[in-house]
């Protein structure tokens, strides 16, 4: 991977001599063949047709990055817990192995995931589908963490920072996490990923993860923790990552006080398998995909090859974990030859079911309208 | 007759006077951009002239020196506006196994 430095040059040199870059693009050290976003830095979006496996291998995960990815030395790292704590912590990564290490099975999600698919557009990434992955993430339990700082009882918030910092005025990344949510037991400070130690594009040494919600709480290469009775001021807690309480008409502006944290993600599914507009023999057609619901479970996933008349049960794959997605399949057998629109609808324990449209809003987060594509049965 | 000739001089005017804006602002974005982030990011959005005006203000607050905003503008709204079609995403090639 490149640094700030060795990027400019390279783009100064007329981008061609990126090292490592093939003639028709760019690579990216460990990741298979992504759409690439962004290169610097690197934001890269996961082809659907990886979604074929419940874990996505390390390989094929999809990258955000806000902030020019900092190189974090592992002899010298230090994770720091301060403010409300009788008893502050600096841990080296060696003596946060030693604390009881536990796994949790989680999807992560970016909040703008399907933001392309918003009218009117607005500003940030144009993510398709693909802007999410399900991993095994492996670490201590941010609990046990705080309880060995002996927080505060009037701690309200731990503001979790990483090592990456803004270039020029960009503000600093800091998101607060309520107590409730730090305190429960699948709230951990993973050290691995997929059994390998964190990937530095995924946060090295240690990445907040937050299960269920959005990605922007899942803080990458975190190195302090401040306990406090306030969330953080800075942009990306008080601005950035938050939704409207009531809804907005298209293009609209809601009131700064209207706007919350997100927090827990909306039910949604998606095909990975066959790609939109992709021509298949008649018979027999296979269907797959994946259907998740935050901090809810995914209970059932419907399919409609007859424009939403009739819904038909996708069977669920045995992995059902909380927090985790769920695969889908759907043998389908289409009656005619030629062009037919599938859909996809997931319904979650809570009751909420994809909607028909996604609600518009300033940010485009959260878009989770019913999948659609088309196929088209060769005669 | 001349006054056709005289309308169609002004139009073709007009137009090299856009396009000489439009290629200052692509300049622009070279030079007041790259300092913190790659052009992708900018190039793989379509947004109308009011959010590009938007994201100037916010570039410049977070430290931007823009010298040539309304080339810059321009050559956003021209290029990546919200009536051009969405652009293709690049694929990377593969690279497990890559050296880093």
């Amino acid at each position: 991977m490149l640094n700030r430095r060795q990027w400019l040059k390279a783009w100064s040199a007329g981008l061609t001599a990126l090292p490592g870059a093939a003639q028709s693009g760019l690579v990216f050290p460990g990741k298979r063949s992504m759409l690439v976003h962004n290169d610097f830095p690197e934001d890269l979006e996961t082809p659907v047709e990886y979604f074929d496996t419940w874990i996505t291998p390390n390989a094929s995960f999809f990258v955000r990055q806000h902030l020019p990815r900092p190189k974090v030395d592992a002899g010298s790292y230090r994770l720091e817990v301060a403010g409300m704590a009788a008893s502050p912590l600096k841990l080296s990564l060696d003596e946060m192995r030693k604390l009881p290490q536990y796994k949790v099975p989680a999807t992560l999600e970016c909040a703008g995931n399907g933001r392309s698919n918003f009218r009117p557009r607005m500003p940030g990434l144009q993510w398709k589908k693909g802007a999410i992955g399900n991993a095994v993430w492996s670490g201590p339990r941010v609990a046990d963490l705080l309880k060995k700082a002996a927080v505060s009882a009037n701690a309200k918030y731990g503001n979790f920072d990483g090592a990456d910092a803004g270039v020029a005025k960009t503000p600093d990344f800091v998101r607060s996490i309520p107590m409730g949510k730090l305190m429960h037991e699948a709230t951990i400070l993973a050290l691995e990923m997929n059994g390998e130690p964190l990937p530095e594009i995924h946060g090295f040494p240690a990445r907040l993860i937050v299960p269920g919600w959005d990605g922007a709480s899942w803080v990458k290469w975190v190195n302090k923790i401040t306990l406090s009775g306030q969330p953080d001021g800075g942009f990306y807690f008080a601005t950035a990552y938050r939704y409207p309480s009531r809804p907005v008409s298209p293009g609209g502006t809601p009131k700064p006080e209207e706007m919350e944290v997100i927090e827990g993600m909306a039910v949604k599914s998606f095909f990975a398998r066959p790609d939109d507009e992709a021509k298949v023999k008649p018979g027999l057609v296979k269907l797959q995909g994946v259907a998740w619901a935050g901090e809810q479970r995914i209970v059932r996933v419907d399919i409609s090859s007859d424009g939403g008349g009739k819904w038909m049960p996708a069977k669920l794959a045995s992995e059902d974990f909380p927090f985790a997605w769920r695969l889908w399949t759907f043998d389908w057998r289409p009656g005619r030859p030629g062009r037919h629109i599938l859909m996809s609808r997931a319904t979650d324990s809570a009751g909420r079911v994809q909607p028909v449209e996604s609600a518009w809003n300033p940010s485009g987060y959260l878009w989770n309208a019913i999948d659609r594509i088309a196929v088209v049965v060769e005669g | 007759m001349k006054g056709v000739l005289g309308f169609l001089v002004y139009v073709c005017g007009a137009l090299a006077a856009d396009q000489a804006m439009v290629e200052k602002g692509r300049a622009e974005e070279k030079r007041s951009c790259v300092g913190c982030h790659g052009l992708r990011i900018i190039h793989v959005q379509r947004l109308g002239r009011g959010a590009w005006e938007r994201e100037l203000d916010k570039m410049a607050r977070w430290g931007s020196v823009i010298k040539e905003r309304e080339a810059l503008l321009e050559y956003l709204v021209a290029n990546h506006g919200d009536d051009k079609p969405a652009a293709p995403l690049e694929r990377s090639a593969n690279g497990v196994g890559a050296k880093k």
